[in-house]
């Protein structure tokens, strides 16, 4: 009774405190909630609306009508868009595999707190705080091949070195070679400071079993490190995929279109050609593209290791 | 009469306010301009906007831009009709925006204005028009150009008189029989900077750019033709010219390492005549630009706005800006090529630019502009970066820019300007 009692007269208080608070907390979170409303569904719902939309603004001050999924399937059959999605593949791809195994090595060769190890780190981590347009240029420069350093430096070793931005082939290694120089210190920087993290009595015990330093990192270190390689995987997959501006002055997007990813073709068909139906509908794909790439990530995360 | 003493007096006080504010009927109004910020056309607006806010009583606001952000900025500002800018710095780039420019026929006419410009610079073309009625006045002109070594030809006894890319491509084969062994090429492009190569091509091509029907097309035959003779232009080029920029190629003539060079000759005057920046000074000419096709054109026009609060203080500023002698003044101290005439016969530039006036002018007078809106241009010099590298023959290139442009609609301010200057398929 004394029990029913007792609960009863919590619950009334907590009732009271609930009524009480309420129009604090409504006044509290309804700006919030429109800040949030205003600065990201807004937009999201209106490039929604746009993307079924005909709408070029140099024709028409005002969407010309609704035009169902047309925006999308034109987009879909677009050659230079399909283009764009596979350059777009390749050099995340290519760049995100480099910079997480070269990342996670450089986290490990500069393990340590001596000041030789922090210096190294400091001057490694450069790279990072360059602007992408003047880190393409800079590459720009590097690559050039006449009088680019990178082959004259391969020169010496007696290699002839290639049309690094005339062939599209070499073009996309270029922006590749680019977004790993300058990102890599990211991933290192994460995986440093998650290293430090991990417990020693656990390398302690896998010492005493006698498991070889291989072995420790696989089995000990990897899984612990593993989430949080995967959350900065997600992350640099999403710059990297987002690039326009050091593409822009490396490359230009060229030769013709081999280094035009997809990000640069919206960034034209919105800015450039004012078509503002297909680029929603084309931001959109991406947006689905971009999502599917990190959920896959996620489950992996979700995954025992 | 105390009180007509007062009276008197305060109209003589107000006489010369009286007569200000007829000298200066436009004094409070607010004009905004844009420009490139390019420090040269920027530069010399900044360099009269004291005199003329002085002169005038109208407050002038200058907006410079990166040309990609200007060119942003004028289709927006105009489509959506917002009237940000009064003065607007444009040419054929804004060409689907011309229709909400306002006619400068009555203006001109009111105040009899004029001056010596270039004849071929007035005509629709190279001139904004829009329904048969100016809207734009240059106030650059820049035309593409061939220069040549001067010490190199006179010692192969070559003369730089060609009409045609046949001949000079004679040219270019008695040079490099004259060259074999050294390490001077015959000839340089920027070929890596692919927004470029469609200079050459439209030099090489004399077929329509727009077809009976009105959309963007190309003659065939003489597309495939002009194509292949400007990737035959290769062989000709130091190695590795697929991937020279601008800087670059110049760099490549400024050194002594090309005897001919196709380019803006704006880039490079300056440089070639300084010593520090140049191993060719005295020793180079401009050339006449090869035919059948024309010198491509980059004349800068200024526009009114048609959704401008205040046309005519718009127009002081149009005044003020393109003169003869701001013109000559741009072209001595920032090297912007000058629309007027007078420029190109004034007797002390004559004498340092002989070298280079004579060929520049005439190349001038025939150079025409193109109808191409930003996105066609951008099909078109992508598909052509793909075949100068090989990754495409000329007959998958055509096929697929014009599989692009038959997307694209031409703007009718640039139909007019292509059927002025015999772009158009006769139909």
């Amino acid at each position: 009774m004394a029990s029913s009692v007792a609960t009863k007269s919590s619950s009334s208080t907590s009732n009271w405190h609930r009524r009480h608070d309420l129009p604090w907390l409504v006044a509290f979170v309804i700006p919030a909630f429109l800040i949030v409303v205003a600065v990201q569904f807004y937009p999201l719902a209106y490039s929604a609306y746009l993307s079924v939309q005909d709408w070029v603004l140099t024709e028409s001050q005002t969407p010309k009508g609704f035009v169902g999924l047309q925006n999308f399937a034109a987009e879909l059959a677009d050659d230079t868009f399909r283009r764009s999605v596979r350059n777009s593949v390749y050099i995340t791809g290519g760049a995100l595999a480099l910079q997480m195994t070269l990342g996670i090595c450089l986290a490990y060769l500069t393990m340590g707190s001596s000041w030789r190890m922090r210096a190294i780190r400091t001057l490694l981590i450069l790279p990072m705080v360059i602007a992408p347009v003047a880190a393409g240029t800079l590459w720009r420069i590097l690559l050039n091949s006449r009088a680019g350093l990178v082959n004259h430096l391969l020169s010496l070793i007696g290699v002839k070195g290639p049309e690094w931005l005339a062939s599209p082939d070499w073009a996309i290694v270029s922006v590749v070679l680019l977004d790993t120089w300058q990102w890599t210190p990211f991933v290192l920087l994460v995986v440093s400071a998650a290293i430090a993290s991990v417990p020693s009595d656990l390398l302690e015990v896998a010492a005493i079993d006698g498991a070889s330093r291989w072995k420790t990192f696989l089995y000990v270190e990897l899984p612990l490190l593993m989430p949080l390689l995967l959350l900065t995987l997600v992350f640099r997959m999403l710059e990297s995929l987002l690039s326009l501006d050091s593409i822009y002055s490396l490359t230009f997007g060229g030769p013709g279109y081999s280094t035009y990813t997809l990000t640069y073709y919206i960034y034209t068909l919105g800015l450039r050609s004012f078509n503002f139906g297909a680029a929603a509908a084309s931001s959109w794909l991406f947006m689905i593209f971009a999502s599917v790439s990190i959920g896959v990530v996620f489950w992996f995360q979700r995954r025992e290791w | 009469m105390k009180k007509a003493l007062l009276l008197v007096l305060i109209v003589i006080l107000l006489l010369p306010a009286g007569a200000l504010a007829q000298d200066m009927p436009h004094a409070g109004a607010e004009v905004v301009t844009n420009f490139m910020q390019s420090g040269t056309y920027d530069i010399g607006a900044e360099q009269l906007e004291p005199g003329f806010e002085e002169a005038t009583g109208i407050e002038l606001e200058i907006v410079a831009s990166p040309f990609v952000v200007l060119v942003q900025n004028n289709i927006t500002d105009l489509s959506t009709g917002t009237g940000e800018f009064d003065v607007i710095s444009g040419d054929f780039w804004i060409g689907s925006v011309w229709n909400h420019m306002q006619p400068l026929d009555d203006l001109i006419e009111r105040d009899m204005w004029g001056g010596s410009f270039i004849e071929g610079l007035m005509k629709q073309g190279p001139s904004a028009f829009f329904d048969g009625k100016r809207i734009g006045i240059p106030y650059s002109a820049d035309a593409y150009g061939l220069i040549y070594r001067t010490d190199i030809f006179e010692e192969a006894g070559i003369s730089a008189d060609w009409e045609t890319w046949d001949e000079f491509f004679e040219a270019l084969d008695a040079l490099e029989m004259h060259l074999e062994g050294s390490d001077i090429a015959p000839n340089v492009f920027a070929f890596g900077a692919y927004e470029q190569t469609p200079a050459i091509f439209l030099g090489m091509y004399d077929g329509y750019l727009v077809d009976a029907e009105g959309n963007y097309a190309l003659d065939h035959d003489k597309a495939v033709a002009a194509l292949n003779q400007m990737k035959s232009l290769l062989d000709y080029n130091p190695e590795g010219a697929t991937s020279l920029s601008i800087d670059e190629a110049n760099s490549v003539f400024l050194t002594g390492k090309a005897a001919t060079m196709i380019c803006w000759v704006s880039f490079v005057r300056a440089a070639a005549q300084d010593p520090d920046a140049s191993l060719v000074v005295d020793n180079w000419a401009t050339a006449p630009f090869p035919g059948p096709g024309f010198p491509f054109l980059s004349a800068w026009n200024l526009f009114i706005s048609g959704f401008s609060e205040n046309p005519d203080a718009a127009w002081e500023w149009i005044k003020y800006y393109i003169t003869e002698e701001e013109a000559k003044r741009r072209f001595v101290e920032l090297g912007v090529g000058s629309p007027f005439l007078s420029t190109y016969e004034d007797a002390e530039l004559i004498e340092k630019y002989s070298h280079d006036f004579p060929n520049m002018v005439a190349n001038l007078n025939r150079a025409e502009s193109v109808p191409w809106i930003f996105a066609a241009f951008e099909i078109f010099f992508r598909h052509m970066g793909e075949f100068v590298i090989g990754a495409v023959d000329v007959e998958t290139m055509l096929e697929n820019t014009l599989a692009d442009w038959s997307e694209l609609e031409v703007p009718e301010g640039l139909l007019q300007s292509a059927a002025a200057q015999g772009q158009m398929q006769e139909g």
